[in-house]
């Protein structure tokens, strides 16, 4: 079951910085799919997705040496990816779609399985329940921060609302998250 | 993490659901948190996202990785806004290499000096060098001669009169600032300095009518050698300012706008504009 890679992401980047075109593939065949799943669900438009994975990965082939290693190589990556989807809504106003926090009726019939209750539960705690209780502002104001991990500068150019109103919404969804967990979550301070 | 997220693996028809975008956003990002940690689950959703997608992507990244990188020129360029094509156009360009650049440069420098030590008695070699600079630099810019892109573009389908035009701009683009600069040390009356400028771009209008008759080296020989005709000639009699007082620039600009009138007219005759140049 174990698909422990012999190979670190962090190597394969060293290798990367060193010019080796075969750890770049490597690191796109480990990444690559994922980074699509992630922008798809965040875009609208499918050329966009491609060339954001597109440059992306030219930046990792430029900037490998940049890389610190002390984090994961995925969260690197989307890291990048993310922020030139999100530079992009200053020339093209339409490209960025926030998900959709209330899917429609139909499609919500299909509930999570079981084992999904179990891994939110894992995850979160009652965190899952707190972020359905959190009004449509405050969760966009999460989503971005918390879980895209955008600057609030650039989580307000995401939303259109200016930095100080991230920060307020920010402080104050937590402030609610916290009181809706029982006792308070690592990370979430 | 605690061992059951190691053990648990999202099942694909929950990540099918991701994709298709049918989680809402809660269990979405819940599913996110999970897969970004586990490597078994990212291999699971690269065989459910459409493999062209995914190669198509990869194309692009081989395709800008193994690239080789721009010559400085070109980057600089690409930077100015032009497009790329244009931009290994212009940089085919022999007078706006390096060496032709410098070569330039060094050549007007020392009629600069000389101007300078004589103390304006004699202006003739700054005079001399400072309008045919941008003018040799034109008839070297193009020419099956001088070009070693010339085979592609002779059967590319690109206007021949855009090329030429557009090199003959990025030649005067890179030459005249420095010669501008080198006119300010000139001594004698202030308006000297800017001068220069009116032969200067009259000659090159001159040059390229004539290179649609003779080629451009002959015309580039033919304008250099009547344009030091005229300078070198005022030396005996007349005024070291004389080639460039007013009533010679009304005579460049005519001959200038005549030699326009040529380019127009042969073009049009033509319907060729690339024959005329």
């Amino acid at each position: 079951m174990s698909t422990t890679p012999i190979v670190t992401d962090a190597a394969l980047v060293a290798a990367v910085a060193d010019e080796d075109a075969g750890a770049l593939r490597e690191l796109y065949e480990r990444h690559g799919a994922w980074l699509h799943a992630r922008l798809i669900r965040r875009c609208n438009d499918p050329e966009v997705v491609v060339e954001v994975v597109q440059d992306t990965f030219v930046a990792l082939w430029k900037d490998a040496r940049r890389f610190r290693h002390d984090g994961e190589v995925g969260a690197w990556l989307w890291g990048i990816a993310f922020r030139r989807m999100v530079s992009r809504l200053r020339s093209h106003r339409d490209v960025v779609l926030i998900p959709e926090w209330d899917v429609s009726p139909t499609l919500q019939q299909v509930m999570p399985s079981a084992e999904d209750q179990v891994l939110l539960g894992v995850e979160y705690g009652d965190l899952a329940a707190g972020l359905r209780r959190l009004s449509p502002e405050f969760r966009s104001v999460v989503q971005a921060v918390v879980l895209d991990g955008l600057t609030t500068k650039e989580a307000g150019r995401l939303l259109g609302v200016r930095e100080n109103t991230v920060k307020t919404r920010l402080h104050r969804a937590k402030a609610q998250l916290r009181a809706t967990l029982t006792e308070p979550q690592e990370g979430w301070r | 993490m605690t061992t059951r997220t190691e053990e648990w693996h999202a099942d694909p028809a929950l990540l099918s659901r991701y994709l298709a975008g049918a989680l809402d956003a809660v269990t979405g990002s819940s599913v996110e948190q999970h897969v970004n940690r586990c490597a078994t689950c990212r291999n699971a959703v690269g065989s459910l996202l459409e493999p062209r997608l995914v190669e198509r992507t990869w194309a692009g990244i081989r395709e800008a990785v193994e690239r080789p990188s721009l010559p400085s020129v070109l980057r600089l360029a690409r930077r100015c806004g032009l497009p790329e094509p244009t931009a290994v156009l212009l940089a085919g360009a022999a007078s706006l290499r390096g060496a032709w650049l410098v070569g330039a440069f060094l050549s007007l420098s020392f009629a600069t000096m000389a101007a300078y030590a004589s103390g304006g008695t004699a202006l003739a070699p700054f005079l001399l060098v400072a309008p045919l600079a941008p003018v040799l630099g034109v008839g070297a810019a193009y020419g099956p001669r001088q070009d070693p892109l010339e085979a592609l573009i002779a059967t590319a389908p690109y206007g021949r009169t855009k090329l030429i035009l557009l090199r003959t701009i990025a030649v005067l683009v890179s030459v005249l600032p420095g010669t501008a600069l080198l006119g300010l040390a000139i001594p004698g009356p202030p308006w000297l300095a800017a001068a220069w400028l009116g032969p200067a771009l009259a000659l090159v209008p001159m040059l390229l009518a004539l290179a649609g008759f003779v080629g451009p080296r002959a015309a580039a020989a033919a304008v250099s050698l009547a344009w030091s005709g005229v300078v070198l000639g005022s030396t005996r009699a007349l005024a070291p300012t004389w080639p460039v007082e007013a009533a010679q620039q009304g005579v460049y600009l005519g001959l200038a706008v005549a030699a326009c009138a040529v380019i127009a007219i042969r073009a049009g005759a033509d319907r060729q504009p690339g024959v005329a140049l």
